[in-house]
């Protein structure tokens, strides 16, 4: 009779695997990128299709509503510039209106990219927190009739900043973050309307007149943390917006500067003391200590100051004698040009968590990576 | 042989079975050795490479990111109430303390290139059909045979053709694999060690993907090509990793310290 001889079954178990030793793997794969680089700059195609109001965080993330996928319907989507992670959908629980792309939308990453915060056309009325570590919605907070021109973290995550446009009476608000749980929540802190002597534009009352205060704009914390400089934009194609600096947290106004033109941007430069803003596509400097701007030696439509050294990463749509568009760094205490790329479409700019990089990203999904190997 | 009529009616069938899994089983033994010896080709080849890699260039980045830590810890110092410069400091510190423990400090020997000889090709071969780890079921042998493997595969690596014909004269065979008990359960043997061989050979082309999918591969790749149009990759990368160590320490040694970048860089 035919005996097997029985032994248990043996699971293979195989020997250790026999790879390369992966410690060598940051040396080698900076080395591959090296042999590839022509300039500073990296250009990459980070998603097909459109996306619009594109924000980029500290670690290369970049948030955008697009209507390329999911059936034509708009949605929030992550990307990223710096790995080949497939994009990632972002959903708020049961409150998908359908609404078009290009509907507004605005976003704010935390310091660290670990939250995002944003606000929709096609959710409820108020701002939206997300913990982007569990990619998970988390909640929401701020409830508005007027929808925010702009969100803002401060430089550590400590305070929150939201604008609007001139409801009756207030068109700034700023919220404390709590060290636990969701960071933002509740009741803002302070609240400020328009800047003493200027008369706001009550929000849907039909054509604001020539010269009314619109609400306010764009604004950013000093690095320090201890102020907020705010565009309060005026109505009218050659009206003049105004800088208005306040103390944070009390929003106590401090200082209020009348610009040239329309601003598109604005900067604090490290050392707390200067602000970089770009408006009608010249940039200029706004030293706090004289309360003076002055122009700039270049155009630009969007700028970002270093972290913590004199530099400034500037994108011009238009190039004198070119028509062409430029991306560029800017040092600050001489203000030679450095580092100039071609570059068209640009809508957002950015430095890494540690200043070693710089980002820029345009709506067809192109970023541009500054990785200079001496920063 | 061909056998006769009368030795096809003395062969059972399960003993016809048996002959016929025993010859599949010793194409595939075949066909893993030589699967083996591509495998542990290409490490020893990505292996040599990234020891050169290292040797060159790595050394260099190692050098480059020490003076950009001093550099940080410089613009720190000249920024005490920086909290960003600090952390840059402290970032680009841990970032040259790993490229120095990696790239490791720059032996006095160039690392050799790797390159097999027919004979450490056969030796391999032989090694791998004798002694392959999936070629037996029984634990203990299994044991054995997974750390003569792994030594065999480093003598490949270093070319060590004594060390294989060694390996290959030492093994004992364990009981395990002497035949006995009968065809049927020979059988059942050569049917799991089959099996055993399958699934290695679908593991050696999974490995092998991986590799040729690295960056290191990518790069090898890079350095072979351009060296056959006559191009030294990796020398034109030193130089340029050179040319950048020569602005950090200009740099570090300009008393203005905050100059960010090199003017036309």
């Amino acid at each position: 009779m035919m005996k097997t001889h029985e032994k248990p079954v043996q699971k293979i178990v195989h020997a250790p695997a026999q790879s390369l030793a992966v410690r060598s793997a940051a040396l080698v794969s900076r080395g591959l990128r090296d042999l590839a680089r022509d300039s500073n700059w990296l250009v990459k195609k980070v998603f097909a299709g459109r996306a619009s109001h594109l924000a980029i965080s500290g670690t290369g993330q970049v948030c955008g509503i697009t209507s390329e996928t999911s059936k034509g319907a708009a949605h929030l989507v992550l990307y990223d510039i710096e790995s080949t992670a497939p994009e990632l959908a972002l959903a708020v629980p049961k409150q998908s209106h359908a609404c078009p792309a290009d509907s507004p939308a605005r976003f704010a990453w935390s310091p660290t990219s670990r939250y995002m915060a944003a606000a929709w056309e096609g959710w409820q009325l108020t701002i939206h927190l997300f913990d982007m570590h569990g990619k998970a919605f988390l909640g929401e907070f701020g409830e508005y009739k007027n929808f925010p021109k702009f969100l803002v973290w401060s430089e550590t995550g400590k305070y929150f900043g939201v604008t609007a446009p001139a409801g009756k009476k207030v068109a700034l608000w700023l919220w404390k973050a709590a060290r636990h749980g969701m960071p933002i929540s509740g009741a803002s802190m302070s609240r400020v309307g328009a800047p003493h002597g200027i008369e706001p534009q009550s929000f849907g009352e039909g054509f604001a007149e020539e010269g009314a205060f619109l609400g306010y704009g764009r604004c950013a914390f000093s690095p320090d943390e201890t102020s907020l400089a705010t565009v309060a934009e005026i109505q009218g194609e050659w009206a003049d917006d105004l800088i208005v600096i306040f103390d944070v947290p009390t929003l106590r106004k401090r200082d209020l500067l009348q610009v040239q033109g329309h601003i598109t941007d604005l900067t604090w430069a490290p050392d707390n003391q200067q602000i970089i803003y770009c408006a009608a596509g010249q940039a200029y400097r706004l030293p706090l200590a004289r309360m003076e701007f002055e122009t700039l030696p270049f155009g630009a439509e969007l700028c970002a100051c270093h972290p913590h050294l004199p530099l400034c990463v500037c994108f011009s749509a238009w190039l004198k004698n070119s028509a062409k568009g430029r991306l560029f760094l800017v040092d600050l205490n001489d203000l030679a040009i450095l580092d100039e790329y071609p570059a068209e479409g640009v809508v957002d700019l950015r430095w890494n968590l540690d200043g070693s990089k710089a980002y820029a990203i345009t709506q067809d999904g192109l970023a541009y990576i500054y990785d200079p190997p001496l920063i | 042989m061909a056998p006769n009529a009368a030795d096809l009616n003395t062969v059972k069938p399960e003993e016809q079975e048996l002959a016929r899994k025993r010859e599949e089983l010793t194409a595939l033994e075949t066909e893993l050795a030589e699967r083996e010896l591509r495998s542990a080709n290409l490490r020893a080849e990505l292996s040599a490479f990234e020891c050169r890699y290292l040797h060159f260039v790595g050394s260099c980045y190692s050098e480059l990111d020490e003076w950009k830590a001093q550099l940080a810890e410089r613009l720190a110092k000249e920024q005490p109430d920086n909290v960003r410069a600090r952390q840059a400091a402290r970032d680009a510190r841990v970032r040259a303390d790993e490229s120095k423990s990696v790239a490791g400090n720059k032996a006095a020997e160039e690392p050799r290139t790797f390159e097999a000889t027919g004979e450490l090709k056969r030796l391999y071969r032989d090694v791998a059909k004798r002694i392959h780890p999936d070629l037996t079921a029984d634990r203990g042998d299994r044991a054995k045979r997974q750390q003569l493997m792994m030594e065999a595969n480093e003598a490949y690596g270093r070319g060590d053709e004594a060390k294989l014909a060694k390996i290959l004269t030492g093994y004992e065979c364990s009981p395990e694999a002497v035949t006995g008990d009968g065809p049927g359960a020979e059988l059942v043997r050569v049917i799991r060690r089959t099996s055993q061989v399958r699934g290695r050979l679908s593991e050696i082309e999974a490995e092998m993907q991986e590799l040729l999918r690295s960056d290191l591969y990518q790069l090898k790749s890079r350095v072979q090509e351009a060296r056959e149009n006559g191009r030294d990759v990796l020398k034109e990368m030193i130089a340029k990793v050179e040319e950048q160590i020569a602005q950090a320490k200009s740099r570090l040694i300009d008393k203005r310290g905050t100059h960010p970048l090199d003017k036309g860089a």
